[in-house]
């Protein structure tokens, strides 16, 4: 409580971007604007509290409670801190075929946090999460929101280091097929007619 | 009647076939394919331009129902019919929804278009917005897809300051707004009804069938939801013709789909190809064929059960009818490659537990069968704590929960796991019987 | 539409559920999610079955089949959740099949997997949906070998409701009432998937109708704070009975263990409260198991009250009313007393030759309204207009309000009772706001919920009317053309209008021109069976203030407590006998010469009139209250003592005499009680106040009791100051202090509550039966603070 009276209203300072998200949704679907909200107010603190969930009830006209159950349906909006860099290791079928369940292990072992933990520092969480829709570029490593493609351990490696120099490399966008550029991607020309297990 | 009728072409269902031309994925991976610029410079919002100034919206649905297109989603329902469900206007504001939300697992085809070439999507949404009369578009994307998300925001920015979203398109009377929506990581806002919640603000738990999106939609009001490759399609098939399009396929699944192809292949990548391509062309032609030995592959997203990898399956056309003959679904069109040494009890776990994961806890068998109890089931044989009877167990369970659900995603968990049992049932024995499993997990982690 | 369940053909009308022609036909499915008066919503799987219709050819005929000349049957591929399906033409519903069965066996199964085994000290134990659900469709093993989900087992969602996380089965019944019934959504699903909680970040649930949640829990998940561990099921006496905490006449059930009560829940009554009670009707029961209820009859000796018997208390009362001459005893009883008890004062006071005899608190203007509308013409009104804070006054009329907003006719009843899934409803409903304008002197809780609402200057009833009526306004133009125009419109009256003769009479106006009818919220539970019987003094100067002020030389007062205006009690100390009939010693107690145990409202066996003009009957739970009685008890003993048998000495005597002027049966009442007509009795003679810094005002807890009411105490803070926060600072006050007051002569203590809907300059607080609803004077230079609120560091 003592928290709510102290802190400032996010959007106090905000207004224009405050606007512009009301102004996105028709004056009937005003409260499609929670989710943009906490979006808005999550890319700044890394985390949605208490005090700004009654804010952005207070804005949108809806209970506090209501908010916190939009909010608490999805993955990803964080109701405690989350670290600078925030590792979001695909661990789905696909990923996982490629590895990712050892990436996890590797960059447990090297950050010294288990799926779920921020250290002390705040540099890193990390997360085991669900499909990154990255599949023919597996394994997938989301870094905030910048996916890093077909992170082999070397990368995995290389892109550690950087975080603690505090850098963020650009994202990896590695492709066969026609999402490299259809013109790279035609099909062989021997037909591989067997391979099957019968 | 001794008309001689012109010999129709041999419809085109091989990427071997030289009339085969890329279309929609045509710039994608393309530098700077996702500007305004390029998308013009490339004959860009010709197809929007065509339809609002030449044809009349009922005429643009009857288009799309001739071309045979069915959506892409998933469930494949045709999406011309889908348009025309739409009731007669009546003044209430009608919207046009573009389920940007792909999360099947094995699913990756959307985000290329999203992130590269967001126009094509815009115009697309913009002939399905005046193909049903509905003058505001939702576009529902993904959280995770961070830089499609800016990207299409860019794009609608440009495409409203190039006047090709606003009032008055092509000088016209017809307006047409975007509504960009940003998604926070649930799979269940895949489905029409819950990604309707979601958008409104609400816990994005499925809704209540009937009322159907076109009765009561986004806001209650009247609504079509179509797949964002179903949208794009609509650029092409309008731009070339429905026969263009129908020219491809076969007889029951027209034009082209979008593989996506994961796991151990040479050349892992989404593939534009058309409809009644054998599934052996697509992983060996294209994808290059497997790094390894492959027991199983999955048709089109994790949901859909596995076929065994063997030629029965392999040449089996790509459509909807054969493949649900075989006992799948066409699905996303993700084909995932599951290698021979991959224990299945272990991938059928994973694939569990992101079912598990994101069950939105309405109704009883998702939230207590599927989050709960077989996860523990999985759990249980995999630490090789299995026993008599679990394997027989886990078919009950399963049985319990198949049909029994508020809405798909239960099945989409029970339909793998029985699949799974049905084809690799001395995988389950195994484990329950020796303590561990057959194959023993082994990295594949490139260095 | 004919549709067969089983070997059963029914005839139903388009639109009823499966679930409801499954019920209809007398066959049985399990169901936890769906419940009366609320959306269905195909949750919880429970009531699965196979079920298949006929279908048309292109031409509109059957399609046949062809073995049995029949229109053919196709199923659908999977069993379906009959409570979300609609009933179709030629529909076949089986329940019995062995693929229901499993469906069914398998969906308990998975309800079970994480619900703890802890019915043997579970509340809910024995009147448990899930429990009995189990029993008849479960199987009598578990094949859940895993530990069950673990969560908080006594996580207080407020001061009156306890929620045990891990009995939880999700079926959203608490989650869907809060928006669906009083339209505060406070309560909510948090996490997703197997995490799913329902949970809340308002502190202490803030709707005034919160506990009916635990009624509809069909698991010991959430419960009544104020019974829980307090007994079980197949322990408590169940009586029904009617509420007599305001006018409305809802329903209760007491639940009374070993000569006490420990809870109060909803009763159904279609036509009045449907399944759903107000807080303070459902948590204010605790005074009455008060361990300092008077038992005996108590009589002053030397200065002392000492415990006496009746027949000793009566023969000192029966002396002293010989020593009066006619017209000098007064006689009181509250305005919840009943019908019965009503009759028996009369009764006594015509043996004793006394017009002194009323009841109060009662206003200025009769309660009884020429055009009365019901509770469903109000649930059904095309307008309605409040010029009231219904939701104190009488909180049920809230309640249906908020019916007619939805625009969903009550549903009509069927072979088992109210419908079970009324397919009508739906979750998030629109709501009609612009049929509801309200007016009030302060923002009251339905403004929330109305399209047009005005808070006027205190006392200035008549001048809003005024522009009402004369359209002299575009705001009261528009109101009076909407209830002009409205098929059905109401306008609910409360006490703010009622205490001024001219201010109902110009609203009964505004009813004339508009067509509209009149719902009058009368001030207690039998406001309008005690006036329609003219339980009222014979001429205004023998009003009940009037008794107080000299017109009596002896005074018999029931339920009052006058003596706490300290000019009173003075006044009171010149009586040659005061004779209090009441629960517990008070500031009047202290000064009688005999003092008589009283029942309470829910030891009572009588007849109330709520304000719709409905009969209804008050059962007496089996409570342990001494040697008490209601006023015919005391007729009778008095009757005893002066060696007379009157009319009105028992309950059934006074139904005999009622029955002659009512032509009504009240022993043969159905549930949901008679409307009777009414004529208005002679009120007039009550003066109010129309100056003062401070207003009385309606409260749904009863102030009277709410020091014995220890867990309302605690969840409202005690009876609450509320003035704006610019006034507390000027006169030195904060949240939470609690101060003593002189109010109008009443010393009352007070909890400090500044708030923005209070009107600058304007103070409010809660009326007492003695203290009712008006303008008063807060004595400023009176304010002691008794407690200094914390500071939070």
């Amino acid at each position: 409580m003592v928290e709510l009276e102290t802190l400032k209203p996010f959007f106090a300072e905000r207004q224009d971007v405050l606007n512009e998200i009301l102004g996105r949704y028709p004056d009937y679907g005003r409260r499609s604007a929670v989710m943009p909200l906490l979006w808005e107010v999550q890319r700044e603190e890394r985390q949605v509290n208490e005090a700004r969930i009654h804010e952005i009830a207070e804005i949108l006209g809806i209970q506090p409670t209501e908010v916190k159950g939009v909010m608490s349906f999805y993955s990803t909006y964080h109701e405690h801190a989350i670290g600078k860099y925030h590792l979001q290791i695909c661990s789905t079928l696909a990923c996982s075929l490629a590895g990712s369940d050892e990436m996890y292990d590797f960059i447990s072992e090297e950050t010294g946090l288990v799926n779920g933990e921020t250290d002390r520092q705040g540099l890193f969480s990390i997360q085991k999460v669900e499909c990154l829709g990255s599949c023919t570029t597996a394994p997938v490593l989301q870094v905030n929101d910048t996916y890093y493609e077909r992170v082999g351990k070397s990368r995995c490696q290389t892109l550690l280091e950087a975080f603690r120099r505090g850098e963020m490399p650009e994202p990896w966008r590695e492709r066969y097929g026609d999402n490299e550029g259809a013109e790279k991607a035609k099909p062989l020309q021997n037909t591989i007619k067997t391979g099957g297990n019968a | 009647m001794s008309d001689a009728v012109a010999e129709k072409p041999k419809a085109i269902t091989s990427r071997h076939d030289p009339r085969f031309e890329v279309t929609l994925y045509k710039y994608i991976g393309v530098e700077n394919s996702h500007t305004l610029e390029f998308y013009q410079s490339h004959g860009g919002y010709e197809s929007a331009k065509k339809a609002i100034t030449s044809m009349k919206p009922v005429d643009v649905v009857e288009e799309m129902k001739k071309s045979g297109i069915r959506g892409r989603g998933g469930a494949g329902f045709p999406t011309g019919l889908k348009w025309s469900f739409m009731p007669p206007v009546d003044g209430r504001q009608r919207y046009i929804v573009c389920n940007a939300d792909e999360s099947e697992p094995g699913s990756c085809k959307d985000r290329y278009v999203l992130e590269d070439d967001p126009h094509q999507l815009i115009e697309g949404m913009i002939i399905a917005g005046y193909a049903i009369s509905a003058t505001k578009g939702v576009l529902y994307i993904r959280g995770e897809y961070y830089l499609g998300y800016e990207r299409l925001y860019k794009a609608i920015q440009d495409a409203k300051a190039a006047g090709l979203l606003g009032k008055n398109l092509f000088g016209t009377d017809f307006e047409y707004e975007i509504i960009l929506h940003r998604g926070a990581g649930a799979y269940i806002c895949g489905e029409e009804s819950a990604l309707m919640n979601s958008f409104e603000g609400f816990r994005a738990n499925p809704r209540l069938k009937p009322p159907f999106p076109a009765q009561a939609g986004v806001y209650s009001l009247p609504t079509t939801v179509n797949n964002v490759t179903s949208l794009a399609s609509a650029v092409h098939i309008i731009g070339k013709g429905a026969d263009w399009f129908s020219g491809m396929g076969t007889d029951d699944s027209k034009g082209f789909h979008h593989v996506q192809v994961s796991g151990p292949a040479k050349r892992r990548g989404v593939y534009e190809v058309p409809m009644g391509i054998s599934y052996r062309e697509i992983i060996f032609d294209l994808a290059g064929g497997p790094t390894e030995e492959v027991k199983a592959f999955i048709p089109g997203g994790s949901s859909c059960p596995m076929f065994p990898f063997t030629d029965q399956y392999l040449d089996m056309p790509m459509e909807y009818a054969s493949v649900a003959k075989a006992g799948s679904m066409l699905g996303t069109g993700g084909i995932m490659l599951i290698p021979q040494n991959k224990c299945m009890v272990d991938a059928l776990y994973n694939v569990v537990r992101f079912y598990a994961h994101e069950s939105c806890g309405k109704c009883t068998p998702c939230r207590e069968g599927v989050s709960t109890w077989l996860p523990s089931m999985y759990k249980k044989m995999l630490a090789g704590l299995g026993e008599k009877g679990d394997l027989e167990l886990l078919e009950d369970v399963s049985s319990n929960i198949r049909g029994r659900s508020f809405c798909p995603l239960a099945d989409a968990c029970i339909m793998p796991v029985q699949a799974s049992i049905k084809h690799f049932r001395p995988e389950y024995e195994y484990i329950i019987e020796h303590g561990k499993s057959m194959y023993p997990r082994q990295s594949r982690w490139a260095d | 539409m004919k549709v067969k369940v089983n070997d059963v053909e029914l005839d139903l009308a388009p639109g009823t559920s499966a679930i409801d022609a499954v019920f209809a036909a007398g066959y049985d499915v399990p169901y936890f999610c769906s419940q009366e008066y609320m959306s269905p919503i195909g949750a919880c799987r429970m009531c699965l079955a196979v079920v298949g219709a006929p279908r048309k050819e292109r031409d509109g005929s059957w399609t046949m089949d062809e073995a049995t000349g029949q229109p053919k049957i196709f199923y659908f591929p999977n069993p379906m959740a009959t409570c979300t399906t609609a009933i179709m033409e030629g529909m076949v519903i089986d329940t019995l099949s062995d693929v229901t069965k499993k469906a069914q066996g398998g969906m308990m199964e998975m309800h079970l997997i994480n619900h703890p085994l802890d019915c043997p000290t579970c509340d809910k134990g024995g009147a448990c949906e899930l429990q009995d659900r189990a029993y008849e469709y479960g199987s009598g093993h578990s094949r859940f070998i895993f530990d069950k989900r673990h969560n908080e087992k006594h996580h207080a969602l407020s001061e009156l409701i306890t929620l045990d996380r891990e009995r939880c089965i999700h079926c959203k019944r608490c989650v869907r009432y809060f928006e669906e019934v009083p339209g505060d959504e406070v309560l909510d699903f948090i996490e997703r998937g197997g995490h799913t909680f329902i949970g809340t970040v308002e502190e202490g649930l803030p709707s005034n109708f919160s506990g009916n949640i635990t009624d509809i829990c069909p698991v010991g998940a959430l419960l009544d704070t104020t019974s829980r561990f307090r007994g079980r099921n197949w322990e408590y006496d169940h009586t029904r009975s009617t509420s007599l905490d305001d006018a409305s006449g809802s329903a209760i059930t007491i639940d009374a263990r070993t000569g006490r009560i420990e809870r109060i829940k909803a009763a159904l009554n279609t036509q009045v409260n449907k399944n759903w009670i107000d807080d303070g009707t459902r948590f204010g029961h605790e005074y009455a198991a008060s361990s300092d209820r008077i038992k005996t009859p108590m009589l002053r000796k030397n200065g002392k009250l000492e415990p006496v018997t009746w027949e000793e208390a009566t023969l000192f009362i029966s002396e002293k009313l010989k020593k009066l001459s006619d017209n000098q005893l007064g006689i009181a009883l509250r305005s919840d007393a009943t019908l019965e008890e009503g009759v028996a004062a009369k009764s006594l006071a015509e043996y004793l030759k006394t017009g002194q005899i009323d009841h109060y608190p009662r206003y200025a203007s009769s309660v009884i309204s020429a055009n009365p509308a019901s509770f469903n013409d109000l649930a059904t009104a095309g307008a309605i207009f409040v010029m009231a804070d219904a939701t104190e006054e009488v909180p049920m009329v809230d309640l249906r309000i908020k019916d007619a907003l939805k625009g969903v006719t009550p549903p009509t009843l069927m072979a088992h009772g109210v419908p079970i899934a009324d397919l009508r409803l739906k979750e998030r409903m629109p709501r009609k706001t612009n049929i509801l304008s309200v007016a009030a002197p302060y923002r009251v809780d339905l403004m929330k919920y109305a399209a047009h609402s005005m808070v006027y200057p205190t006392g200035t009833e008549v001048e809003v009317l005024k522009q009402i009526i004369d359209a002299s306004t575009d705001a009261g133009k528009a109101l009076k053309e909407s209830l002009s125009a409205a098929e059905k419109a109401v306008i609910v009256l409360g006490a703010f209008v009622l205490n001024s003769a001219e201010a109902s009479k110009l609203a009964d106006d505004l009813a004339k021109a508009t067509g509209a009818k009149v719902m009058k919220l009368g001030a207690m539970a039998n406001s309008f069976g005690l006036e329609s019987q003219d339980v009222l003094p014979a001429k205004a100067d023998y009003s009940y203030p009037n008794m107080l002020s000299g017109s009596a030389k002896a005074l018999i007062v029931s339920g009052l407590n006058p003596a706490q205006n300290a000019e009173v009690a003075q006044a009171l100390l010149k009586l040659e006998l005061l004779v209090v009939h009441d629960l517990f010693e008070n500031e009047t107690t202290a000064l009688a010469h005999v003092v008589l145990p009283a029942k309470s409202g829910y030891e009572k066996e009588g007849t109330v009139v709520n304000l719709e003009g409905r009969y209804l009957n008050v059962n007496p739970a089996p409570v342990d209250g001494g040697q008490a009685v209601d006023f015919t008890g005391f007729v009778k003993e008095l009757g005893d003592a002066l060696n007379e048998r009157l009319e009105g000495r028992s309950v059934r005597s006074a139904r005999r005499l009622l029955k002659k002027s009512l032509e009504l049966d009240l022993s043969e009442l159905p549930l949901e009680g008679t409307i009777a007509s009414a004529k208005a009795g002679k009120v007039a003679g009550l003066k109010t106040n129309t100056s003062g810094n401070a207003l009385l005002v309606p409260s749904m807890v009863r102030s009277e009791y709410l020091n014995r009411n220890a867990h309302l105490f605690a969840s409202t803070g005690g009876n609450a100051l509320r003035l704006h926060p610019a006034d507390a600072a000027s006169h030195n006050l904060s949240a939470h202090d609690v101060i003593s007051v002189s109010v109008g002569g009443f010393k009352r203590r007070l909890s400090v509550q500044p708030s923005e809907s209070v009107p600058e300059g304007m103070m409010l607080l809660p009326a007492l039966p003695d203290q009712p609803v008006g303008l008063v004077q807060l004595d400023l230079n009176s304010i002691k603070k008794e407690q200094v609120a914390l500071e939070v560091a």
